[in-house]
Formats: C-alpha cells, structure tokens, sequence
C-alpha cells in the first residue's frame, strides 16, 4: 500500500514540478521577447532609413550628396525647367548645424560648468537641495517652449540690439537660435560635470588642500584636470544633443541653406530639412522626400557616434577612479 | 635680504581675491542660468495670462421668427444654420443709429468676431423658446477688438497700417462707455478646437489628442518597458545578447527625436499602413521613445530591492518566478510607476516625432478616439507660433501655460508617489 502511496506522491510532485518548469519558461520567454522589442527598434530604424536613404542614392549620387556645397531641394514640376534636378549638397546644412551647435555650445559650455563647480565644490548642501532641481528643471522644459520663446522673445531683442548699434542681423540669425539651444543644454552639462567632479576622489583634495594651495587652484589646478575626460564626455554629450535638437531651430532659425559662419544670418540645419521636406504633400518616390530620409541617416551616425565615444570616455574615466 | 613677508602677504591677497572671483564666477553662472529660466516664465506668463479672458459684446437681438425659422418647424439644424447677420446688424444699428452707409455698417458688423453668427445660431438652437423673443446676447468680438480691450494695439502705429481703424477704436469706446462690452473667462479656449479665428481657437481637441497619445503610449511602453527591465535584471545570464540589449537601450536614449519620427513614418504609416495623423501612432513612436527611459528607471529601482528578500523567498521555496512576481516586482512598483510618469511627462513634450507622421494638420474636430485624426498639445503650440495673426501670440503662450501646467502636475504626482510609497532600504 505505502508503495503505490509513495509513487503517487512521486508522480503528482513529478507534474507539478514539470507545470512549474514549463511556466517559469513560459514567462521567460515573454520577458526575453519584450525585452527584444528594444533591438527590434533599433533594426527598425536602421532599416528603414537606410532603405530609403539607398532609393536617394539611386538618384543622387552619394558623393554629390556628402560634398556638395549647395542645397536646394525643389524640383521642377516640368523637366524642361531651370534647375530641374535640384541641389542635395549636405554641407550647407552641416555647417548650419555645426554654426548653431557651437554657438550653443558657447553659452552651455561656461554656465554649465561653473554651475557644476560651484555646487559640488562650494554649494552648502540647502544651496544645492534648492539650485539643483532649478536647473534641471531647464531640461524638462518642452523645446517647443524653447521654440516659441527663442523665435518671438529673443531674436526681436538681438535684431533690436544690432541695429542699435548699427548692423542688420536676420531676424532668423543663427545666434538668437544658438542661444537659447545653450541654455537647453546647461542641465545636460552641469549634471554630467557634477557627478563627474564628484567622482574624483577626496585624496586629491586633501593632498592639494595640504600642500597650502586654495581651493579655487586646487579644484583649476588639481580636480579639473583629474575630471577632464568625464567632463569631455558630457560636452560631446551635450554637442549630440544640440546636433540633433529639432524644434527650437525649426522655430527660430531659417530655411536658406546659406554657407556662412556668420552668426547673426541666418542658417539652416539638418533637422530643419527633414521637417520641411516631409510635412505637407509628399509623394514617397521623388528625390525630395527620400532626402530627407539620407539626412536622417546622416545624423543618427553623426550623433550615434559622438555618444558611443562620449559614453566610452565616461565609462574609461570612471572605471579610473572606481 | 629681501622682504619675504611682503612679497607673501601680497602673493596672499592676490591669491584669495583669485578664489573670490573664482566661487563668485560660479554664482554668477548659476544666476544666469536660474534667471533666464524666470525671464522665459515671466515673458510667457505675461503673454499668455490675458488669452484666458475674452471680450464680449452685448447686443439686444431682436430673434424674428421669420428670419430664423420661417416654416416654424423648430428643426435645430436648419435653427442653427439660419442666417443670423441682419439681426446682428439690426442690433447693432440700434446702439449706432447714426450710422446708416452700407459700408460702414459692415465696418460695424466686423466688430464682432465673424464665428459670432454661428455662436449665435448654436444657442438659439439649443434653446428654440427665445425665437420671437428679443435677448440681451454677449457675443464675441473680433480678434482686433479682444487685442485693444487688452491693451496689446500699438496706437502709435499709422491709421493705415492698423487693422483696427480709428472709427473703429471710437465705436469701441462708445460700447465702453454704455457698459456693452466686457472682459469674461474665456470658455472658447477650453472647449473648442482649432479655428482659422484666434477667438474661437482652443485647446480642447489638441489636449484629447495628447491625451489618447500618451494612453497609447502607456498601454505600450509600461508593460514593455518593466517586463524588459525585470528581464534584465532578475533572469538575464550574462551574455552577448544581454549584452546588445544594454546597449541597445542606452544608444536609443541617445537617438535624436526626430529619428524616431521618420521610423513612424517609414514603418508604421508607410510599411503597415496605420492611419496618417492618428494618436495611435503618435502613442506608439512615443511609447518606443519613452521605453528607453522606464527601462533604465526600472532596473536601477529593481537593482534597490534587497537581496535578502529574494533569499527569503526562494528559501521558502517559491520559484523564481514566484519570487520575482510576488515579492520583488510589487515592492518596486512605486518607484517603476513614478519612473514611467516621468517618461510620460517627457513624451508630452515631445513635438518633433509627431510632426513627421502627420499630426500637424489644421483640424477644427475635437477627436474621439485613437483612430481619429488628431493634433497634440506642444504641435498647437508649434502650429500657433507659425500663424501670422496676432491674436495667435496670446493664445501660443495660454497653451504653453497649459502644457507646463499638465507637466507640473505630472512631475508633482511622481514626487509624491515617491514620497508616499518609495521604501527606502
């Protein structure tokens, strides 16, 4: 009797143990499969703007595309017309952005680190409990705002204040656009830095301290440099932002491709490109349309890149003082 | 011998006005940065705060029967449709009796905000008992006139170059001066939809847009998003296809909005031919945008719970699964809700993307479902900004309170739910 007894025993245990495997696979599997959707996006964007980007290609030829100095994308309704084929020079565009970026660049760079300085190195900790959130709350602004307010509040000013002193800036001058793209990106700066100051370690300080040097020639002097390649990092983190920041340049900076360095015209950028060749009437076949795909293309790998080395130099930087 | 002393002390000084200048460099970089932020509050609060009131004009119209249902049948449609311009203008020329070219009785009837006849219509429709009857009616003035009742005309501008004319200002004064015109919430802003017309502009249709994206959004990228974190860091082995997960995930954090804009467009209205325009997928490139940031969240969140707990649990003889769903996921459900709340506040913001799969069209309907051709709140805002009309500007930056207002309170919720049921270890 206790034989049988026994084998049930075993043989219910046995089942449950199996329904139990076969459950936990089961739920595996779900986590693995939702977990893949993350590299099924990015398939998905690599496929889809390559394939268009290969079908612009065809039409214009890829060295045209990369070193052409002049944008124009309309194409004639008649194929008889003046400049039927259009223009799809990438370089205007490029220097737009890059004029735009460094100019942000110019007004994130010192706020974001002086900020960051200042509040992991003198800040009292109230201070700091305050200001913090302050800053950051910069990034959760939406750049819509940043938009609105760089194109009907800060560019009358600029334009006011050039002819003042007597020279015409563009209402859509890449400078008003610049700017307000520089105060966006402080947070980006000023959190990344902090952290990364804060990472090196107390013995510096100490060592410095001890040696009689001030606190301002040790943090120039000893931090800063001990902390330059995380700090390199969030500024090429930064830069990648700026390069592939939308709204605000569509706002506030023009639509010319004009190939200029000159701050106060106007320029226009990549991401501007792409929104007014795909909003309105599109037919998916003209060259026009399929540019946009090719400069999307060009940002991702512009952008992917600056992060891959940003967060390489990061993860090297850390790994240093870990 | 030379003075050491000196020298040090004057060495000395130079040095600690060095650090003086160098912490107040810092403060000054923070008051910047902490003053251009109240500067861009100030300037849209400033233009913003007058679009939540509208002006309004009363007029004592006569509601004849034969001009507004002959028949008598009382059918709302035709009530509503009926041509309601000769009364306004009847009612008018009674405030006005001097006033009797045709020309300048239009000039009066423009007073009046065109979208006022079919205000007008609406109201008798709904109430078919005042034909007949005469009515003390506020109706709502034009762009021009709501502008100078809020001080925002220039009147150092050339007649010429005005939209409102001089005449006009006077019959505006005139009203004034007889209490016939007034300053009232504006309800328009907050149940309309989009309109060719400032005055009758709102926000309703671009808000439930927004909405239906980001319940889109959530359905999608909540369960996802905290499925792949517990993925990752309760069962995941250690292996190249983690390892592509990661970074994965943290290249997609990095990938410029726009980007995942033309994937909607390339993938999900060209290749599965989705409906254009739609918060459906507005909510699903949105939900793919978000995703990155509930999974980071998440994982640091899972990565809090104590070991302990899953030891407990396992030794007790739970399966993994067991331990991971009973014990492990609920403890850190805050912290993943409040990190979703904050990728949903951040996909609330986001305008790029949603330009590109077609949801900036002009569109006067208030949309009722996920299917239905939408716009979003920050593409009004973008849309608004582009429109030359002036009466736009006021509203532009109404909306941008209203957006900034559904953020706060967003971020707000995540800060209290942390507060309120984040365990600390």
């Amino acid at each position: 009797m206790s034989q049988t007894a026994k084998t049930s025993v075993d043989l219910t245990l046995r089942e449950s143990k199996r329904s139990t495997f076969y459950k936990e696979l089961a739920i595996k599997t779900i986590l693995m499969a939702s977990s893949l959707v993350a590299i099924l996006t990015t398939i998905g964007i690599v496929l889809s703007l390559s394939f268009e980007a290969f079908r612009f290609f065809t039409k214009i030829p890829l060295t045209d595309f990369l070193f052409g100095l002049e944008w124009s994308p309309q194409t004639a309704i008649r194929a008889d017309q003046v400049g039927a084929s259009g223009k799809f020079g990438v370089i205007p565009l490029l220097t737009g952005t890059l004029l735009i970026s460094a100019i942000a660049m110019c007004v994130a760079t010192p706020l974001g680190l002086y900020s960051a300085v200042y509040l992991s190195e003198y800040a009292s900790k109230k201070t700091r409990n305050y200001v913090k959130p302050l800053l950051e709350l910069l990034a959760g602004i939406p750049t819509v705002v940043y938009g609105f307010f760089a194109a009907l509040v800060v560019a009358p000013i600029i334009r006011a204040t050039g002819s003042g002193m007597g020279f015409e800036i563009s209402s859509e001058s890449a400078l008003a656009a610049g700017m307000v793209m520089g105060i966006m990106l402080i947070p980006f700066i000023s959190s990344l830095s902090d952290d990364v100051i804060n990472a090196v370690p107390q013995a510096l300080r100490d060592a410095s301290l001890g040696m009689g040097a001030t606190k301002a020639e040790t943090i120039k002097q000893v931090v800063l440099p001990a902390a330059t390649p995380g700090i390199m990092g969030s500024l090429l983190l930064a830069i990648s932002r700026a390069i592939g920041e939308t709204m605000i340049v569509v706002m506030a900076a023009g639509l010319a491709a004009n190939l200029t360095i000159n701050p106060f015209e106007a320029v226009t950028t990549m991401t501007v490109q792409i929104v007014t060749l795909l909003t309105g009437d599109q037919e998916f076949d003209s060259a026009k349309t399929l540019a946009a795909f090719a400069i999307a293309l060009f940002l991702l790998v512009l952008t992917l890149g600056l992060n891959v080395i940003a967060l390489k130099i990061v993860d090297r930087y850390k790994s240093k003082y870990a | 011998m030379p003075d050491y002393t000196l020298t040090t002390s004057k060495q000395l000084q130079r040095r600690h006005a060095a650090e003086k200048r160098f912490q107040w460099y810092g403060r000054i970089a923070i008051a910047i940065s902490v003053s251009f932020l109240v500067f861009m509050f100030t300037a849209i609060i400033f233009r913003g705060a007058g679009a939540f009131q509208q002006t309004e004009i009363g007029l004592n119209v006569a509601l004849e029967e034969q001009v507004i249902d002959p028949q008598g049948l009382r059918d709302a449609g035709d009530i509503s449709r009926a041509n309601y311009k000769p009364l306004i203008m009847d009612a008018m020329q009674d405030i006005f009796p001097d006033v009797s070219e045709r020309r300048e009785k239009n000039q009066l009837y423009r007073l009046l905000s065109s979208a006022s006849v079919f205000e007008l219509g609406e109201r008798v429709a709904k109430n078919p008992d005042l034909i007949g009857t005469t009515q003390t009616l506020w109706l709502p003035a034009s762009s021009e006139v709501d502008l100078y009742m809020k001080d925002k005309i220039d009147q150092d501008v050339p007649e010429e170059l005005r939209r409102l004319k001089d005449r006009d200002i006077a019959w505006v004064e005139t009203l004034r001066s007889q209490g016939l015109i007034k300053k009232s919430f504006n309800k328009n802003f907050f149940t309309n939809g989009d309109s060719r017309e400032p005055v009758m502009a709102g926000i309703l249709g671009a808000a439930l847009g927004s909405f239906f994206s980001l319940m889109i959004c959530f359905i999608i990228a909540f369960p996802l998003g905290i499925l792949t974190a517990v993925y990752l860091e309760e069962y995941a082995t250690k292996n190249k296809l983690t390892d592509l997960i990661e970074v994965n995930i943290n290249n997609l954090a990095a990938v410029p909005s726009i980007v995942f804009g033309l994937l909607g467009l390339a993938i999900f209205l060209n290749f599965f031919e989705l409906p254009r325009s739609t918060p459906l997928v507005g909510g699903m490139v949105l939900a793919l945008m978000a995703m990155p940031t509930i999974i980071i969240a998440s994982r640091s969140i899972l990565r809090s719970v104590p070991q302990n707990i899953r030891d407990a649990a396992l030794g007790l003889g739970a399966s993994k699964t067991q331990t991971t769903f009973h014990h492990v996921v609920p403890l850190a459900m805050p912290g993943m809700l409040t990190g979703t709340i904050l990728g949903m506040a951040r996909a609330l913001g986001e305008t790029a993307p949603l330009l590109m799969i077609g949801m900036i069209a002009f569109i006067v309907d208030v949309p009722k479902g996920v299917t239905d051709v939408a716009t979003a709140l920050p593409v009004q805002i973008f849309l608004w900004a582009d429109s030359p009309e002036k009466g736009f500007v006021e509203r532009t930056s109404a909306a941008i309170i209203v957006l900034l207002a559904f953020l706060i309170v967003m971020n707000l919720t995540a800060v209290y739910l942390r507060r309120k049921l984040e365990r600390r270890w």
